[in-house]
């Protein structure tokens, strides 16, 4: 059941893992943003973030999302999404976000894809 | 003549600066804000000055003041800044003890970016080469600030273009999801989250509605029941009726980075799009389901119709010194007629005609169970009243309020002629008498199944002589109709038309009875079973 936006991360490595739940919308993606840049640029370069229990995604939201990859790519970091729902995973394919981020089943597996790039 | 000045008479500093111009257009234009663009200025322009104290500061167009984009240091701010004249684009001056240069450019869009900066240490000063420095470096400012733009403006621009790709393709995607849906109410929610997805909204409801009250109210995100919205044109709505209930779809807020946005015309027509297609998806839900139940009801009227031929008799027993016939022309809805001539363990025969109230598979169970009923009260010899007793209890108890059977019963002695029979609230039995007069048969009682009471029957003898005729009929004879709705028996009275046959033989008679019924009803269509048993003593 989607409720209202929470989020939680964890340092896993050197990655950062971020795990959403609820509408990634403005105030969503805001929070993504806030807790991506309490670690970046400086702790890490390398981000996972989990959608698994966000299954509605808006352009406002994503528009956050993109900044997060456009400010990693600057660095020569990487950002891979987890657990994505099949209609967000559609959406963030036509707003071309895996141009330059990553899709991965799960967390684990992000983390393996990401641990070959360091 | 040329006025420029050959760079290698610029100062060393100078040349070097504009050696290294491509690189720093690259960093400054790299930003993603004017803030951001104004901090690396900061640290550009800071390495050209000798770690000069530095403040850079923006005038929006149609603003009042300054506002800090940023700085590494304290000195004296916006009040030195002075907005260039319509004609000029750079103003720096340098101050008479040569520690603070003051710089302001007007940048492409009409808005101007200012710099204080103050010299390092109480004994640096400035000179005019750090004067052109700076200057150099706010021109910079001006183009980067250009390139940042036509990114940006180009970066939102592939943005719309693939938001709007990402609606048109929303769009069909969800038209071929809510047609799969079971759940009427799935089919709402998903819509309605795309809806809110699509159209950048903060939130939404569907409400559905029965007249004036409300049925169920649907909401995304879930828990937030808000239903108005805190501003005009912050909110749009989409309505259908189907059948009884009308359905509301409402979008509150659209969200930008900058704050709450009305909606677009888009949003309107897209919010219309997915209310049409949940209205299409639960039309169409309604007529899979009508032809499902048409099915459904074709396969009980199948099987009722299976039912009822099994229990009908395949042929009839061959009396000797009689002849008989019967017919069972079921209707295109199967009703519950039965007949039978049943051979008994003493000689004697039963026939039996009956008719169930009501149509289909429960009319049908019903005569299954008066047939099987019958046939083991007639293996037992049980009196006919006392059977037709038994039957009623029997038929009352395994019948609904609203069903029940008329039926009459003949017990005959073919050797004398005799017959006992019963008449259980069915169409009077014609027996037809040598004289051409008609007896009718009507002794009985009420309806079998009708009520469960031991209320009394009658029965009644009669004698039928060598070359009369008996006749036991349902009202799918008498009131079979033609397409002026007139009925067979009011045109062509029954008694009247039994009595002008004079057929040689039992089959010949039903044959021309059905040909009658046929040649009077026309094409109008059979509205119930046609059922008639037909005895002619030789």
């Amino acid at each position: 059941m989607e409720q209202q936006f929470s989020l939680t991360s964890e340092i896993r490595g050197n990655c950062l893992v971020i795990t959403t739940s609820g509408y990634v919308n403005n105030v969503g993606g805001e929070a993504i943003a806030k807790e991506f840049n309490a670690h970046f640029p400086g702790k890490t370069k390398f981000v996972v973030i989990n959608l698994r229990d966000s299954r509605v995604v808006n352009s406002i939201g994503m528009s956050f999302l993109i900044d997060i990859i456009e400010q990693l790519e600057e660095a020569g970091g990487k950002l891979v999404f987890t657990d994505l729902d099949p209609a967000v995973e559609k959406m963030l394919t036509i707003m071309g976000l895996f141009k330059f981020a990553g899709k991965e089943q799960g967390v684990e597996q992000a983390l393996a894809t990401l641990a070959q790039l360091r | 003549m040329s006025s420029q000045t050959p760079i290698e008479s610029l100062p060393p500093r100078l040349v070097s600066q504009i050696v290294s111009l491509p690189d720093g257009f690259r960093t400054l234009s790299k930003a993603s804000t004017l803030q951001e663009m104004g901090t690396r200025f900061l640290t550009l322009a800071g390495e050209a000055l000798r770690g000069a104290t530095m403040s850079i500061l923006h005038l929006p167009v149609s603003a009042n003041g300054w506002v800090a984009l940023a700085g590494n240091g304290t000195h004296p701010g916006a009040d030195l800044l002075r907005v260039p004249s319509q004609d000029t684009t750079t103003l720096c001056t340098l101050d008479q003890d040569r520690k603070t240069i003051v710089a302001v450019q007007r940048l492409v869009d009409g808005s101007h970016v200012g710099v204080v900066t103050s010299a390092a240490s109480g004994s640096e000063t400035f000179s005019p080469v750090d004067t052109g420095s700076l200057q150099l470096s706010l021109h910079l400012f001006d183009a980067a600030f250009q390139a940042m733009r036509t990114r940006l403006n180009e970066k939102d621009l592939v943005f719309s273009l693939n938001h709007r790709i990402l609606q048109l393709n929303s769009l069909i995607d969800t038209g071929i999801e809510v047609a799969r849906l079971d759940q009427a109410g799935s089919l709402q929610q998903l819509a309605l989250e795309r809806a809110v997805s699509l159209t950048n909204a903060s939130r939404g409801m569907v409400e559905i509605f029965a007249g004036d009250s409300l049925r169920e109210r649907l909401v995304f995100p879930p828990g937030d029941n808000r239903a108005t919205a805190p501003g005009q044109g912050l909110q749009i709505a989409s309505s259908f009726t189907f059948g009884e209930q009308s359905y509301q779809f409402s979008l509150f807020e659209k969200e930008s980075r900058r704050g709450i946005l009305p909606f677009e015309g888009t949003d309107q027509l897209l919010l219309d799009a997915l209310a049409r297609q949940v209205h299409a998806s639960l039309e169409n839900r309604y007529l899979l389901q009508q032809r499902l139940e048409k099915q459904r009801m074709e396969q009980d009227l199948a099987v009722a119709a299976s039912i009822q031929q099994r229990i009908l008799p395949e042929k009839l027993p061959v009396i000797s010194g009689y002849d008989i016939a019967g017919i069972n022309i079921p209707s295109k809805s199967v009703g519950g007629d039965y007949y039978d001539c049943i051979p008994l363990p003493d000689g004697r025969y039963a026939l039996v005609i009956a008719d169930v109230a009501g149509k289909g598979i429960p009319a049908a169970l019903l005569v299954s169970s008066l047939h099987a009923y019958l046939s083991a009260f007639l293996a037992n010899q049980v009196p006919l009243v006392e059977l037709v007793r038994r039957l009623n209890r029997a038929m009352a108890q395994a019948s609904t309020d609203d069903k029940f059977i008329t039926a009459f019963f003949g017990i005959l002695s073919p050797a004398t002629g005799e017959m006992e029979s019963v008449n259980a609230g069915h169409t009077p039995s014609y027996l037809l008498r040598n004289d051409h007069s008609i007896h009718e048969l009507n002794a009985g009682g009420i309806p079998l199944g009708m009520l469960d009471l031991d209320l009394p029957i009658e029965s009644e003898q009669v004698t039928i002589r060598p070359g009369e005729r008996l006749l036991l009929y349902t009202d799918g004879v008498t009131e079979a109709t033609n397409e002026e709705s007139v009925l067979f028996d009011t045109a062509v009275p029954l008694r009247d038309f039994v009595a002008r046959q004079k057929p040689h033989t039992a089959t010949i008679f039903i044959d021309e009875l059905v040909a009658g019924i046929k040649s009077f009803t026309g094409q109008a269509p059979q509205n119930d079973d046609i059922t008639a048993l037909y005895l002619l003593r030789s």
